[in-house]
């Protein structure tokens, strides 16, 4: 009973993530955030067995922030979809494993080229432009086909992003809110995808900061800290 | 050099403690202060205080025992299931109602089960699923929160306290434990609810209900529920809520108790027989039906048929 | 005073010194030279042999005319003395106690595969240079060992800093360079590089000046491929990967005699009488 997309552009990718948390029939909650930030340009849209998808999240959102302390440059996200996968690899074949899915984009900032990691809890990994995890396999992996296309701009990302989640709603007997994300060279943005123009915020943020804000952890999975 | 050679090794696999040692009796200065342990776990990962099955795969072998996850309805040991919980947030602080039933199979084992735990003055916890591990594992957490005051020189925020319970309960995923717990109090950061589960899930919400009856609770609560209610109004919808589930689901019902967790900590406002306030309920709503009826008809409604 | 503190690498010496690890970094000093010279283009290394001789039979070790080349095939050059590659895109250039060498290219080597293993990525040159010092380190703290009696210059390239020079210790200090020297003369040297080095040299410049200084340095006067080898460390001009180069003693003597330093058959030949391999004691396991 989830929904996760990613799909990539010219120069970034968007992520995209249902928000329902619940257990068997009941939504105990709808606007769980599923998406988690890795690093300056790195993030994962997770979703799987209750329990195992936050816990291997923070698993791995705490071993990239610690390559990141210890060498002062975060993982590439090659190399990050690397790890991740291998960490699953070998999850799977412990006594323990993890049952998670997870959608995987980031930002080389070295190419300069958008990255999409499509992985399952078998640990497989697939590179690929653009995915869908749970529900929206059944009916938007068409609808990217048909619309996605190369280098595409900011604008006709969301077009399509928005198809997929129009097709969604309407296709799906399950109701689904929607978490996006857009990854670039500036960093994590969040995205409206509601909104009449999702990057209409997004584009005044930047003109207004140059190019220089980055969004280290937008919105949090869970809000927990306690400020004195 | 030896102990910082035994530092730097890869933490210990899983071990069965044997013999039950009590943790003062650990005198290693390092068991102590910020060099502790964290929840359960010593320093080196490994699991203390519960001691588990001795045999190769302790899951399966438990799976087989007990009637746990409706795997196995002929299992020898049948766990006290089935119950109604709920806890909301509101403008005045946190509601915690629950029911007070404890089945066993098809069999009330009984109808004075304290269902809420107070696991501080600030914290209480719910209890749904397993009676006996909701009890064992948050008392501990009452344990831990209490070192955790005594090591900090503060409360602990009900964030960790949570967080500490959803990184025991994960420990034993797959093993049988069975709770669905929320666990509310008051912090620095205003009143607060956490949702933990066997699963090892943990949710921060405005308003949960957890158990059996809890598609029924809220049913009753989604339709009530406003963030400015008043003290009064709030109190009054989360009682309604366990008898409306106490009224339906057969796991839950006898009597409801019901929490106020304000600032200065929580208060038991009350036991309420379910039977009692559902036919209470019942007869103010005929009694509203009929007084609205009577106004109709003084109102001499032109489509009104005298009798 | 001093002998009481000598034996032990653990222990301070009342002056606050370590002994032993000051011993290794002198053993180093009278190994083979060490220099690379640092470019936009890229990086170059000359190191100078030691383990010579009429007699030596290098026909079927590395290092032979056979061995050695770009990419893949640098896997298999550097005489297997002084130069190694540690990663596709990690060279390195090793002066002191061969054996002790040749155990840190082992786990070097080990090193770069299990990143290669976790990451599918080369690992980066700084974290290689890292590791291999956080295990230099532990040998000057740990009772009852020596600590490895090898300095290394690291020349690589990683996507994030692109070309880079490495130099590290026995005590387990590493610093980056844009031209540096370790092993005998080291000091002269690093004079010389600091005298002739500029910045934006071309990576033909890099070469020349490894060179010029090596032949400074060197006690002869004339070098030849028989006490010297060669590497670059550059980016495949349509690849834009990294690039090893170890050079063929055909191909270094080319290189010597374009740069007028060497390289003839005459030079060789003077090189094949000098002192000869094993000879000189410490010379056999001190490159």
């Amino acid at each position: 009973m989830e929904c996760a997309f990613g799909i990539t552009g010219k120069d970034y990718v968007l992520l995209c993530s249902d928000m329902a948390a619940g257990r068997s029939i009941i939504r105990m909650k709808s606007d769980e955030n599923k998406i988690k930030a890795l690093g300056p340009h790195l993030a994962m849209a997770y979703g799987g067995e209750p329990g195992d998808t936050n816990n291997f999240a923070e698993y791995v959102e705490r071993n990239m922030r610690l390559y990141h302390i210890r060498n002062h440059y975060p993982l590439l996200p090659a190399s990050a979809s690397a790890w991740i996968r291998r960490t699953l690899a070998e999850s799977i074949r412990s006594r323990n494993p993890y049952a998670v899915n997870l959608l995987l984009a980031g930002y080389d900032t070295t190419t300069s080229k958008p990255h999409l990691y499509w992985i399952d809890y078998l640990g497989t990994k697939a590179v690929v432009p653009y995915a869908a995890h749970g529900m929206g396999v059944y009916v938007s992996l068409s609808t990217m086909d048909k619309w996605w296309f190369n280098d595409m701009n900011k604008r006709e990302g969301v077009e399509v992003l928005k198809k997929c989640i129009d097709e969604v709603q309407k296709r799906i007997t399950v109701h689904f809110n929607f978490n996006c994300i857009l990854i670039d060279k500036d960093g994590i943005h969040n995205i409206n995808i509601d909104s009449q123009d999702p990057l209409a915020e997004l584009e005044s943020e930047s003109k207004a900061a140059s190019g220089d804000i980055v969004v280290d952890a937008p919105n949090s999975p869970l809000d927990v800290g306690v400020t004195a | 050099m030896n102990s910082v050679l035994t530092q730097l090794q890869p933490s210990a696999p899983h071990q069965n403690r044997l013999e039950e040692q009590d943790e003062l009796d650990r005198t290693d200065a390092a068991s102590w202060g910020s060099m502790a342990g964290f929840g359960n776990l010593d320093r080196t990962g490994g699991v203390q205080g519960m001691s588990i099955p001795r045999v190769s795969d302790p899951t399966s072998f438990l799976d087989m025992h007990t009637d746990n996850m409706s795997s196995n309805p002929d299992a020898k040991i049948k766990i006290a299931h089935g119950t109604t919980t709920l806890a909301f947030k509101f403008q005045g602080g946190v509601i915690v109602a629950v029911d007070s039933r404890a089945t066993a199979g098809s069999y009330v084992a009984s109808g004075t089960v304290k269902k809420v735990i107070e696991i501080n003055k600030f914290l209480l916890g719910t209890m749904a699923g397993g009676a006996a591990d909701c009890q064992y594992w948050e008392t501990y957490l009452g344990m831990q929160c209490r070192l955790y005051e005594l090591r900090n020189k503060e409360r602990i925020s009900v964030a960790a306290a949570s967080k500490i319970l959803s990184n025991i309960v994960y420990q034993y995923k797959g093993m049988g434990l069975s709770m669905g717990t929320m666990v509310c109090g008051w912090d620095k950061t205003g009143p607060c609810i956490f949702y933990v589960d066997s699963d090892g899930q943990r949710l921060k919400g405005d308003l949960f209900s957890v158990g059996s009856g809890s598609t029924f609770a809220y049913g009753v609560l989604d339709q009530g529920y406003r963030w400015d209610l008043t003290d009064e109004e709030a109190q009054e919808l989360g009682r309604r809520s366990i008898i409306a589930a106490g009224h339906r689901d057969a796991y839950s019902g006898n009597t409801c108790n019901l929490y106020h967790v304000k600032e200065n900590g929580w208060d038991f406002i009350g036991n309420y027989d379910v039977n009692e306030l559902w036919y209470e309920y019942e007869g103010k709503k005929k009694a509203e039906r009929e007084s609205q009826n009577a106004a109709a008809a003084a109102g001499a409604s032109p489509m009104a048929v005298e009798p | 005073m001093a002998r009481r503190y000598d034996s032990r690498t653990t222990i301070f010496s009342p002056e606050g010194r370590l002994f032993q690890v000051e011993y290794a970094m002198e053993a180093i000093s009278h190994a083979g030279t060490v220099l690379a010279v640092l470019s936009k283009e890229g990086i170059a290394m000359a190191a100078e042999k030691k383990v010579t001789g009429k007699l030596l039979d290098l026909s079927l070790a590395p290092g032979g005319e056979k061995m050695g080349g770009e990419g893949t095939e640098a896997w298999m050059g550097g005489g297997g003395e002084k130069i190694f590659l540690l990663n596709n895109n990690i060279l390195a250039g090793l002066a002191g106690i061969t054996s002790d060498a040749n155990s840190l290219v082992n786990f070097a080597r080990n090193s770069a595969q299990r990143h290669l293993f976790t990451y599918d990525e080369d690992i980066p040159v700084e974290m290689l240079v890292q590791r291999l010092c956080d295990m230099k380190q532990g040998y000057t703290q740990f009772g009852g060992l020596r600590p490895f009696g090898v300095a290394l210059l690291y020349m690589g390239w990683d996507p994030i800093y692109g070309f880079q020079l490495y130099q590290s210790d026995p005590s387990g200090n590493y610093s980056g360079w844009k031209a540096t020297c370790i092993g005998s003369n080291h000091s002269s040297a690093t004079s010389l590089l600091k005298q002739d080095y500029k910045e934006d040299l071309t990576l033909e410049d890099a070469k020349a000046l490894c060179l010029k200084v090596m032949s400074k340095t060197m006690d002869s006067t004339k070098l030849s491929s028989e006490k010297l080898e060669f590497a670059t460390m550059t980016l495949h001009p349509t690849s834009k990967q990294p690039l090893s180069k170890i050079y063929r003693p055909s191909e270094l003597d080319g290189l010597l005699r374009d740069l007028e330093l060497g390289g003839t058959a005459e030079d060789s030949v003077g090189a094949m009488e000098g002192t000869g391999g094993g000879g000189g004691g410490n010379v056999a396991i001190s490159t």
